[in-house]
């Protein structure tokens, strides 16, 4: 009976391959939250020439990312916490860090995927096509958007405990998010919603992700929206950290 | 029967827990020895559950001394923690993985290379070698509480915390386990057990320690602490057939009021 402990690596890489698998048997949610960013794209076709297409799909990403840090991030969370399957884990000779790591790994490669894929079919269907660097710095403008998002997902579960109020509170502030963010922007809402919507961490990241999907329109708008998208970032990840429970007692 | 060492597997010492303003652990202290099957008994909320999840790392005492297979579990959490199995009360693995799958995630987190093969083995010995492609929540309460058993001990621990392991079960599963928990004990692990169940604790429990309000308030075979009360008015005063039992023993200690 002697007593093994795995290095930090060998246990990172056995939890992000059992979390790898169970992403790919939720498959379908996967193609829901995948669905919402492409419906746009293909229905917002028409608008391409007026809006440009950066701000078409800087808005297909963000959506997406709004999805999968609030609806897939936030709700397995909640659902592994209730059900006990962190705690088992827990008491294994695991470093804690390297639990949530594999989890955001996984969302993280979502994040990259429904990218690659907007893109991809925003060149097919919409005839979109950026220079190298907007695709380049797009993509990690998606990835500091992607760690927003991720992040306000860890702030709910850390701020409600039950998992179906985890639920309903993450598909309210999505519906917000979609609706104030894409509608107010376009100033549909009056002026003062649209202001308001420029600022949200909506407004911030789609500003963000479109400005580098276009570099030559990168101005100080675009840096005092990085600021706060940043801000924004560091402020939900600290409150998830700060308040989340490992357990729901 | 392995004959019971002197070697400690877990010292406990002095240990104080709060939650919030409650004091849900007063001042715990026992050990249990290499091979020997410890039971904790009390109430609903006496500090069982609290006791184990400090053994476990799960919550952190405001004070006392927790040490499992030689190691202090404040400076070496994780050789503490790779030094025990665990099976929680409530617990539960991704309802998505496969036995299999399950199996190879918990080798993983232990260092320990397993083959199909070696895995198959192990699930021959719980008879479930048919639910390997099986998903978790797929098979049944018993057969999820053998594989919750077996990846408490795909390790081969020094010392298995049971946390109510035959609530909900039939009593053909629960002497299933029983003769499972034997058997361990034979091999050399040590075991602590929680239950409700006073027919458990006499049957398989070598000692046991009845706790309350999160204290401490017997510890002995049970042979010692009916011989130790059986004269306590209270005690007697529970006793339904004549002959004082383990059950009065805990009913008289405890008192008869239900706990929530």
């Amino acid at each position: 009976m002697q007593t093994i402990i795995p290095s930090p690596g060998t246990v990172f890489k056995t939890l992000l391959k059992a979390d790898f698998i169970t992403q790919w048997r939720n498959r379908r949610s996967v193609i829901l939250v995948m669905l919402v960013p492409l419906l746009i794209l293909i229905s917002w076709q028409p608008l391409i020439k007026t809006l440009g297409g950066p701000f078409v799909l800087s808005n297909c990403i963000t959506t997406g990312l709004t999805a999968i840090g609030l609806m897939a991030y936030s709700t397995s969370i909640a659902r592994d916490r209730d059900k006990g399957i962190f705690q088992r884990i827990r008491v294994a000779p695991v470093p804690t860090w390297s639990i949530m790591m594999s989890r955001i790994t996984v969302q993280l490669a979502m994040i990259c995927f429904m990218t690659l894929t907007v893109f991809i079919v925003g060149y097919a269907k919409a005839k979109i096509l950026l220079e190298p660097a907007g695709y380049v710095l797009g993509f990690l403008a998606t990835l500091v958007g992607g760690v927003l998002y991720l992040g306000l997902g860890q702030a709910i579960v850390g701020l409600v405990k039950n998992s179906e109020t985890v639920n309903a509170t993450s598909r309210l502030i999505y519906s917000i998010f979609i609706l104030i963010g894409m509608l107010g922007e376009l100033g549909t809402l009056g002026k003062q919603v649209a202001l308001i919507a420029k600022w949200s961490p909506y407004g911030t990241v789609r500003r963000l992700i479109s400005d580098s999907l276009h570099p030559a329109s990168w101005n100080m708008d675009t840096n005092f929206a990085l600021l706060a998208t940043i801000g924004y970032a560091a402020l939900f990840v600290g409150l998830g950290i700060w308040k989340f429970k490992w357990e729901t007692k | 029967m392995e004959p019971i060492t002197t070697e400690l597997v877990l010292e406990v010492y002095n240990l104080h827990v709060f939650y919030g303003s409650l004091h849900a652990l007063n001042d715990v202290s026992f050990d249990v020895k290499a091979g020997e099957i410890f039971g904790l008994l009390g109430p609903n909320g006496a500090g069982k559950t609290s006791t184990l999840s400090a053994i476990e790392g799960l919550l952190k005492p405001k004070s006392g001394k927790i040490i499992v297979g030689g190691f202090n579990s404040r400076e070496k959490p994780l050789h503490a923690k790779a030094s025990l199995g665990v099976q929680l009360q409530a617990t539960s693995f991704q309802p998505e993985l496969t036995v299999l799958e399950i199996i190879q995630l918990f080798a993983g987190i232990y260092g320990l290379p397993m083959s199909k093969e070696k895995i198959m083995r192990l699930l021959q010995d719980i008879r479930l070698e048919d639910a390997v492609a099986k998903r978790f929540a797929q098979l049944s309460g018993g057969q999820q509480q053998r594989i919750s058993l077996a990846i408490s001990m795909i390790h081969n621990p020094k010392l298995v915390l049971l946390d109510e392991p035959t609530t909900g079960l039939d009593p053909q599963s629960r002497r299933q386990l029983w003769e499972r928990m034997e058997g361990m004990r034979e091999k050399g692990h040590s075991i602590v057990l929680t239950t409700h169940s006073m027919e458990e604790a006499e049957a398989v429990c070598d000692r046991i320690a009845i706790v309350d309000h999160g204290r401490v308030i017997a510890k002995g075979t049970p042979a010692i602490l009916i011989a130790q009360h059986q004269n306590d008015p209270d005690v007697i005063k529970a006793s339904r057939r004549g002959k004082i039992t383990l059950e009065d023993v805990f009913i008289g200690l405890t008192g008869k009021a239900i706990r929530s």
